[in-house]
């Protein structure tokens, strides 16, 4: 035994932290960059047939709602017994920090209900839009309720009909929400109402900002469509109408390249638009991809997405961006999701297999996979700090060790 | 243990190829391209229309949807998948009379099937018509007896009576592999809890709500209703047995030699989804979250459950037929194919998966094929109109029960409730002006 010199020892644990890239949070939907992709590259992408060693596993409630890691702190959304908790974890260990609850009906419209839509981060605070419009400001050490109201009462928009999805965007001073036709900024501080849209109903996809000739957007979807807005004052810059069945524009928009790429479901497929005009051109639209909830992901000029239905078993396929040819399709994936990590794919389909494999157009080999939960799985896996967190709608939620040593 | 029964089988595909092959027949010309419309451009409408187009003998000339988005999308989708460009329409009858279609697909909610139908047969066209036939027992009849003077076919959207799984297990059944049999259960099940209220609101712009609740009563508009949910609220649907319901007594009547029963008592309620409300406000639905119905046939007792709570964790099924007979017991089922459980413990169970086909996950490719091939061989179809309505009249006759609370004797030769002059009363309703109920001069 020896006594370590406790700066000796900083260093060490910095080092470590270091190596474990503990930066690599995941604060809010679709990751740090907003599209699906993580910035970490030391993960085991080669696993044991049993998966990777389970870090820990939790119970959250029915939902889809995904998970967001912050500072060591992972969020999610579940419901049960006509309530929805918001719950909070330690990301490496699964103890429980905290929970809060708040009354939500089940909503089990064709699927069986539950939360759909998920937190966001920011600093000292999480964000919550509930289906029914109720939005709530936590502190996220202690989840104490510093705002909370009810949007869609407030606004009078109409809710989509499985209710609001999009998870909240904190921007500077405000917090936009897929609620409106084109959006609804809030002051973050008190949830005062800065500006509205229109009172038709919202899509389903997460505000999606960007920053263009010195101004900052969003692009929101709608029931008719996808629209860029002003942050400062909500006024509409493009749109390009884009139907889809029952308004279902679910899956975030692409924007790359000077192009806005859309897809949904319901047999509707997808579309690029060049930017620049207030209503874009059309580039190329096609069937071949068709992502009904979860977005697409793209790399290095190729999009990684699902093709199909819930009820069709969709396939994971591979779509040149540029012109939105087919590179590959993996039949009967279902409706799960992917991110990418360190030009990987990290896949985990409709019925709990996870599966990692090169991201490339040049066919789908993955080089591990693992049964890691059951049932139904439609919430795209996340990799935070070494960690990959994956859900089931039941509420089962996994988190698998992939920390390379 | 499992084992599949090689011999019957084989006995199975020569019978269904037999029937595969018999519309070439007298195949009509094959290039001929019906010209066809489509009312009710919601989800299971457009399964219809995609199988239909799939058949390429067809030429899409008319769409009909209330709501002006549902019918932009399917427009859309058309165009997309056979380059047709159909005329679109808010009024069925406006439908009717400009595109004058040869062949019409209903897929509207039940309330508006009897209307249709008839306007669409007197129109000269063949209809392709979703379950139930009717919303009450009367609409029914009118809708059958309209059909028989019009000479068109109507096929009912029962593709169970098509399905290779069900086709498959009503021969064995018959092949008496399941003994005498004494009792069938169907049932459908599921999860579920407590129902809160959603908020009335304005009808979303380009709705015609008023055309949307047409002859039935005119609720304030909800989500909860449209799109796609207005088969839990009794104006415009019969809630699970209405829906369900219909296909799985249907399965019965097929293979049973009665046609109909002698007494029909129901009973069930709300008492997980809570008490029906409807405010100015805010509205739940008000079908029953859980029914027992039982169908007294003189061979046989029928009996139907469904339940929206309690999951199905506890059973093998979910969903589908009990036949229980001294050698054992047929289940049928849907994604879960058949399976007999023989009463013997040591003898194998025999199974066969079922063959659904994508995307609606049933068997509407093998439906259409055989109502084109009725249309040109002048065949009945095989959910012809008699039949979709001898099935149909079964679930609205529990539901006339499931209101009075009180047993029906079924005379099923007149179609009448016997000595019960309140019961009868509901073998109708009143229509919402200026709709005029159907009746057999209709």
């Amino acid at each position: 035994m020896f006594r370590a010199h406790p700066l000796l020892m900083v260093a060490a644990c910095t080092l470590a932290l270091a190596q474990r890239g503990l930066s690599d949070d995941w604060p809010h939907w679709r990751g740090p960059q907003r599209n699906g992709t993580s910035s970490e590259t030391r993960w085991l992408h080669e696993w044991p047939a049993d998966g990777p060693k389970v870090a820990w596993k939790a119970e959250v409630g029915l939902g889809f709602s995904s998970m967001v890691i912050a500072s060591n702190r992972l969020f999610t959304l579940g419901h049960a017994d006509e309530q929805d908790t918001v719950h909070a974890f330690d990301a490496s260990t699964g103890t429980t920090l905290w929970k809060h609850s708040y009354p939500a009906e089940l909503g089990d419209k064709y699927f069986e209900g539950g939360t759909t839509g998920t937190p966001t981060v920011d600093g000292d605070r999480v964000y919550v839009l509930s289906r029914w419009g109720d939005m709530l400001c936590l502190g996220v050490a202690d989840g104490k309720v510093h705002w909370t109201k009810n949007v869609q009462q407030e606004t009078a928009s109409r809710p989509p009909d499985w209710g609001f999805t999009g998870a909240p965007l904190v921007q500077g001073e405000h917090v936009f929400l897929n609620v409106g036709e084109a959006g609804l900024a809030l002051h973050k501080k008190d949830g005062s109402v800065a500006w509205t849209s229109g009172k038709k109903e919202a899509g389903y996809s997460t505000p999606l900002p960007y920053r263009e000739a010195g101004e900052d957007l969003a692009v929101f979807s709608s029931g008719e469509g996808y629209a860029a807005v002003r942050l400062r004052d909500g006024q509409r810059v493009w749109g390009v109408r884009w139907l889809t069945q029952y308004g279902v524009n679910a899956a975030d928009p692409i924007l790359h390249d000077g192009h806005v790429f859309l897809s949904s479901g319901y047999g509707k497929g997808s579309g690029l638009f060049k930017l620049g005009a207030a209503e874009p051109e059309a580039t190329w639209k096609s069937k071949v991809l068709a992502t009904q909830m979860n977005a697409a992901v793209l790399h290095q000029g190729h999009l990684y997405g699902t093709a199909g239905d819930t009820t069709t078993k969709a396939a994971l396929k591979c779509v040149e961006f540029a012109t939105g040819t087919e590179k590959w399709s993996r039949p009967n994936f279902g409706s799960g999701g992917v991110v990418i990590a360190s030009g990987r794919l990290i896949a985990l389909n409709g019925t709990g297999e996870l599966m990692t494999a090169p991201a490339t157009p040049d066919g789908f080999q993955p080089t591990a996979t693992a049964q890691v939960v059951g049932g139904k799985t439609w919430t795209a896996p996340v990799l935070a700090n070494g960690i990959v967190y994956c859900r089931n709608a039941r509420g089962e939620l996994v988190a698998l060790d992939v920390h390379r040593p | 243990m499992t084992s599949t029964r090689r011999q019957f089988l084989r006995t199975t595909a020569l019978a269904t190829s037999l029937v595969s092959a018999a519309p070439f027949i007298r195949a009509a010309d094959p290039a001929k391209k019906y010209r066809t419309a489509l009312i009710g451009c919601g989800w299971w409408g457009n399964n219809i229309l995609r199988e239909a187009i799939a058949s390429e003998r067809l030429k899409v000339v008319g769409l009909c949807d209330v709501d002006t988005r549902a019918r932009d999308i399917t427009a859309e989708r058309v165009h997309d998948l056979n380059g047709d460009s159909p005329a679109k329409h808010n009024d069925f009858r406006e439908l009717l009379e400009k595109e004058k279609p040869e062949i019409v697909l209903i897929a509207s909610p039940d309330h508006w099937h009897a209307l249709q139908t008839i306007a669409a047969v007197k129109s000269s066209a063949h209809v392709f018509v979703e379950k139930p036939t009717g919303h009450t027992v009367n609409e029914s009849r009118a809708m059958l007896h309209a059909a028989r003077n019009s000479g068109r076919v109507v096929q009912v959207g029962l593709h169970r009576r098509i399905g290779p799984h069900h086709v498959s297990a009503m021969k064995f059944l018959k092949s008496g592999a399941v003994g005498d049999v004494g009792m069938v259960r169907i049932f459908a099940n599921g999860g579920g809890g407590r129902e809160r209220p959603a908020p009335n609101l304005e009808p979303p712009e380009g709705l015609d709500w008023d055309l949307w609740c047409g002859p039935a009563p005119k609720r304030p508009f909800s989500q909860k209703l449209h799109p796609g949910g207005w088969r839990g609220f009794l104006d415009y649907a019969n809630g699970q047995l209405g829906d369900w319901g219909v296909h799985w007594l249907d399965q019965v009547l097929w293979w049973s030699e009665e046609p109909y029963p002698k007494r029909v008592y129901c009973t069930g309620g709300r008492n997980i989804a809570g008490t029906p409300i409807l405010t100015e406000k805010e509205q739940t639905s008000d079908a029953p979250d859980h029914q027992v119905a039982v169908y007294d046939f003189e061979r046989f007792t029928c009996v139907w459950e469904h339940r929206r709570f309690g999951g199905t964790q506890s059973e093998k099924h979910g969903i589908g037929a009990y036949f229980y007979g001294t050698k054992g017991t047929l289940h049928v089922g849907w994604q879960d194919g058949w399976t007999f459980y023989p009463s013997d413990s040591k003898a194998p169970s025999v199974h066969e998966d079922s063959q659904l086909q994508q995307p609606d996950g049933h068997n509407l490719k093998l439906l259409w094929a055989d109502f084109l091939a009725a249309i040109e061989t002048g065949r009945k179809s095989v959910a012809n109109i008699e039949v979709g309505h001898r099935s149909s009249v079964l679930p609205l006759l529990g539901m006339i029960s499931w209101r009075t609370g009180r047993s029906l004797q079924w005379d099923g030769a007149k179609e009448e409730i016997v000595g019960d002059p309140e019961a009868s009363r509901l073998l109708s309703r009143p229509y919402r002006a200026p709709w005029v109920y159907p009746d057999l001069t209709s």
